[in-house]
């Protein structure tokens, strides 16, 4: 039998200071408020360095993907190999993918960003490509025709246009990666999963309420954040309505 | 040539299949709504015949048509079809033995042309010989070739979609057909040439027709019986086209239908349905004296001798310097460039007279032989003559060139 | 630097002993590795798998086609997509594992959690994103609801569904892979008990994951292209 799943009060060690009295950690109940009280400086490392995972890796697939993007955008034959190419890493599971770069980028955060990035890349890189495809001809022929060279009308038509494409791909990628962070534990990684499996425990109930609870919260706040800075850069959807 | 006789042979003979519709004090109002959308309707469709309903948008038509297969419940009131009540029985069953096309058309994409048409006799189980024949029959109608019936709706132009959306409501061989802006959607050139067609498969259809639209131009062509809407949802007059152009019963009518009116009833008539004036006639060689003659009596209509050839075909005017010669000369100082055909509508003939320039032209029949001579003052007798008051025709006997 | 790739290229060369023939266990005493023990974990992943995916399938699109079709729930149906995906796999999988209990049951339900939101949302809008002309003339020809949705609306939608049962086999996948954290040996064994199977299994462990994974993906995708109308097709090619 796994040994993670082996009851609390059998693993040893002091760990589970319970100074609120009753046998709450004991009894290993779903949710102890005092036991969090008491701990929750815990979670600031696992929590900054999820922080740092998910930023990370939602950077450096965007910047990625959004050069596969404009690439493709300007040679079309290249939608689709490259579609299929970010497809692939976004089939593998992360945790496989983790272990694949194990002999080149060994265990530890590196190969934890890696991974996360990759399943990012096809998302953003769809979302961008189809943004960019439903601005309206018109636009691009009244661009072209005024006088925009082909870089200057998608830095300053195009882009704009498909920028709300663009931020719910945004949204999805980061949504999903705050998730998939979770698992970077089993890369040597860090982030929230190694409060989900403590030590090497997965049965302490408290803890995986209160990790996974931070990583929906933190999930739910960049979907916020993303959403709004969205709107804030199209000023012209708005006045719309 | 779309084969229209096997088309009668499949069905019933012609006529029998129709069905009259009757609105009978037919409200609608929706939940919430301030007022009704239909009020208190009341409009009998004669079988075989084509009621257009038109109006401003808004004004509940398409809600009133809708309502006959009950796409849209009636509030009050009710809808016959022949002596059944649309009431009676399970909507859905209703709406499959009724035809139905719309501006959109909405052919399925995920289906051939063929199992397009076939929606209806497959929802009734029709048997497959039976509905690959009657696809056969109705691809031939419509004017597509067989093979069409293999491609899919994104293979085919606007045109030929409205084409199979009708022959798809014609499927099963309804009584009563609604049609909701069907040409809407297509090229002015298009519609024009798929109303025409469509009147002609009407002539030997002679199904029960109400048809949306909001173009009255359309309304007048193809409309046996015209119900002109207000916003409100009632009708402001019910008539035929003609009586519509003569006598629009109040001023919402009369601004709907427009200002050009007069002129619009025109394009009811043909140029030879009117009485054409004569001019002296004459051939080459003769003597001029007889047409001297003639021009000089006071009953004279036109007052200029046409030349005309062994087969009574026009040539050309004689002018006074023609007239100065013993005899007739083989070739007029003025040629006839215009002859205006017989069986044109009379919109079309004083169009090319006025444009022409000239103040009278030949008209001539099939073979190019003279019928007399059209001049604009003809065309504004008419329209002031109590003769105009009377003519009625159904609109698949009018010219629809 | 250069040692590394090296070591790499022996250590592909240990994984692929690793799956072929059956070795000692890094801590000693049992024999791990070889075909017999792949294939029982490797079918292992596959049953719960498509057990979850079925389920999923069974509860989501049925849902989502009534919701779609009489336009109903939107809020609902979208929010649900959202919210799965902010689900952590790996609390998921724990909390199972330490409220409710291990056992096939619990972990099929778990799963089938994580393929639901994907398959309800991609159901929905792709019912009600169908040609709403399409849908009218159907309706004014005399089809039942049911026909409607069965003749029309589902064929039209199938892309943008499958789209979504896509996404959830791969979250089940991802997922069913760290099954072993709550006693359902599947594949993903190897990868997480290093100190079981050594660096070979692990690495065997995640080519054979990812192989699994990009081999039901195809799969996937031509279901998709078989259930796709040719005129559909046609049609975005259009």
């Amino acid at each position: 039998m796994n040994e993670l799943l082996l009851p609390i009060a059998e693993v040893s060690g002091d760990f589970f200071k319970d100074r609120s009295g009753g046998g709450c950690i004991q009894d290993n109940k779903l949710f102890c408020p005092g036991w969090v009280a008491d701990n929750y400086d815990r979670y600031v490392d696992p929590t900054l360095q999820h922080l740092v995972l998910v930023l990370s890796s939602v950077a450096a697939g965007f910047l990625i993907a959004f050069a596969l993007a404009i690439l493709a955008h300007r040679h079309r034959w290249l939608s689709s190999p490259f579609l299929a190419g970010t497809g692939i890493l976004y089939t593998i599971p992360s945790i496989s993918f983790f272990f694949l770069l194990l002999p080149i980028t060994g265990r530890g955060q590196l190969t934890a960003i890696i991974a996360l990035t990759a399943f990012t890349l096809q998302i953003i890189f769809r979302n961008i490509t189809t943004g960019l495809r439903n601005v309206p001809p018109n636009v691009t022929e009244a661009a072209r025709g005024v006088g925009l060279t082909s870089q200057q009308m998608l830095w300053r038509v195009e882009l704009p246009l498909a920028l709300p494409e663009i931020v719910a791909g945004l949204r999805i990628a980061t949504v999903s990666t705050v998730a998939l962070a979770t698992l970077a534990v089993f890369a040597n990684g860090g982030g929230l999963g190694a409060e989900i499996i403590v030590g090497s425990n997965i049965t302490f109930k408290t803890g995986i309420i209160v990790a996974g609870g931070i990583a929906v919260i933190m999930a739910i706040l960049f979907d916020g954040l993303i959403l709004l800075a969205g709107k804030l850069l199209t000023p012209w959807e708005r006045a719309a309505l | 040539m779309p084969d229209i006789s096997r088309v009668a042979e499949n069905s019933s003979p012609n006529g029998a299949t129709a069905s009259p519709v009757r609105y009978i004090g037919v409200s609608k109002r929706y939940p919430g709504a301030e007022s009704d959308a239909v009020h208190d309707l009341n409009l009998e469709v004669p079988a075989g015949e084509i009621c257009v309903l038109v109006g401003p948008s808004g004004c509940g038509k398409t809600t009133a048509m809708r309502m006959v297969n009950r796409t849209v419940e009636i509030t009050e009131g009710d809808i016959l079809i022949g002596d059944r009540s649309v009431k009676d029985g399970d909507g859905a069953k209703l709406r499959r033995e009724i035809g139905y096309v719309i501006q959109q058309i909405g052919l399925f994409p995920h289906r051939t042309i063929s199992q397009n048409i076939a929606t209806v006799p497959n929802l009734l189980d029709w048997g497959k010989p039976r509905i690959e024949e009657r696809v056969k029959t109705l691809l031939e109608l419509i004017g597509l070739d067989p093979e069409m019936g293999d491609r899919y709706p994104s293979q085919l132009s606007g045109g030929q979609q409205q084409r199979v959306g009708v022959a798809r409501a014609l499927a099963v061989d309804p009584p009563v057909m609604l049609m909701d802006e069907p040409f809407g959607a297509i090229d002015p050139i298009n519609r024009s040439r798929l109303q025409n067609e469509f009147l002609r498969l009407q002539a030997e259809l002679r199904k029960t027709i109400l048809f949306v639209t909001h173009d009255v131009d359309e309304a007048i062509k193809m409309g046996d019986k015209i119900a002109v809407m207000r916003k409100g949802g009632e009708v402001a007059q019910f008539a035929t086209p003609t009586e519509l152009l003569m006598e629009p019963a109040d001023d919402f009518v009369e601004d709907f239908v427009g200002a050009d009116r007069a002129l619009k009833r025109l394009a009811l008539m043909r140029v030879k349905d009117v009485d054409l004036w004569e001019a002296p006639l004459t051939r080459a060689g003769e003597p001029t004296g007889p047409v001297k003659t003639a021009l000089a009596a006071s009953d004279i209509e036109v007052p200029h001798p046409l030349l005309v050839d062994g087969e009574n075909r026009p040539i050309g005017w004689l002018s006074d310097r023609d007239l100065l010669a013993e005899r007739v000369p083989a070739i007029p100082d003025s040629i006839a460039d215009l002859k205006i055909d017989a069986d044109q509508t009379l919109r079309d003939g004083l169009a090319a007279l006025l444009q022409s320039g000239s103040l009278y032209a030949p008209v001539v029949d099939g073979r190019g032989r003279l019928t007399g001579v059209l001049s604009a003052e003809i065309v504004s007798d008419f329209l002031a003559s109590p003769e105009a008051a009377e003519i009625a025709i159904p609109a698949v006997d009018r010219p629809h060139e | 630097m250069i040692a590394a790739p090296i070591a790499a290229l022996g250590l592909f060369g240990d994984a692929f002993n690793f799956v072929f023939t059956p070795q000692e266990a890094e801590g000693g005493g049992v024999m791990v590795g070889g075909l017999d023990q792949v294939g029982e974990l490797a079918a292992k992943q596959l049953e719960v798998t498509v057990l979850a995916l079925g389920v999923a399938l069974v509860l989501a699109l049925p849902v989502g086609l009534l919701l779609g079709h009489y336009g109903k729930g939107e809020f609902v149906a979208v929010s649900a997509g959202n919210a799965g995906r902010a689900i952590p796999e790996l609390a998921l999988i724990a909390l199972m594992a330490a409220a409710v209990g291990v056992g096939l049951f619990n972990l099929v339900v778990a799963l089938a959690i994580l393929g639901i939101p994907p398959i309800l949302t991609n159901t929905f809008v792709g019912i009600k994103q169908v040609d709403r002309s399409s849908v009218e003339a159907a309706k004014g020809m005399g089809m039942t609801n049911r026909e409607i949705m069965t003749k029309v609306e589902l064929p039209l939608a199938v892309p943008t569904i499958m789209g979504g049962v896509r996404t959830a086999s791969i979250n089940i996948i991802a997922t069913a892979t760290i099954a072993p954290l709550a006693g359902i040996l599947t594949l993903g064994d190897f990868i997480i008990s290093r100190n079981v199977y050594g660096d070979a299994g692990v690495l065997a462990g995640a080519i054979l994951v990812a192989l699994m994974a990009i081999t039901i993906e195809c799969l996937l995708a031509g279901v998709q292209w078989a259930l796709t109308s040719r005129g559909i097709k046609l049609q975005r090619a259009a």
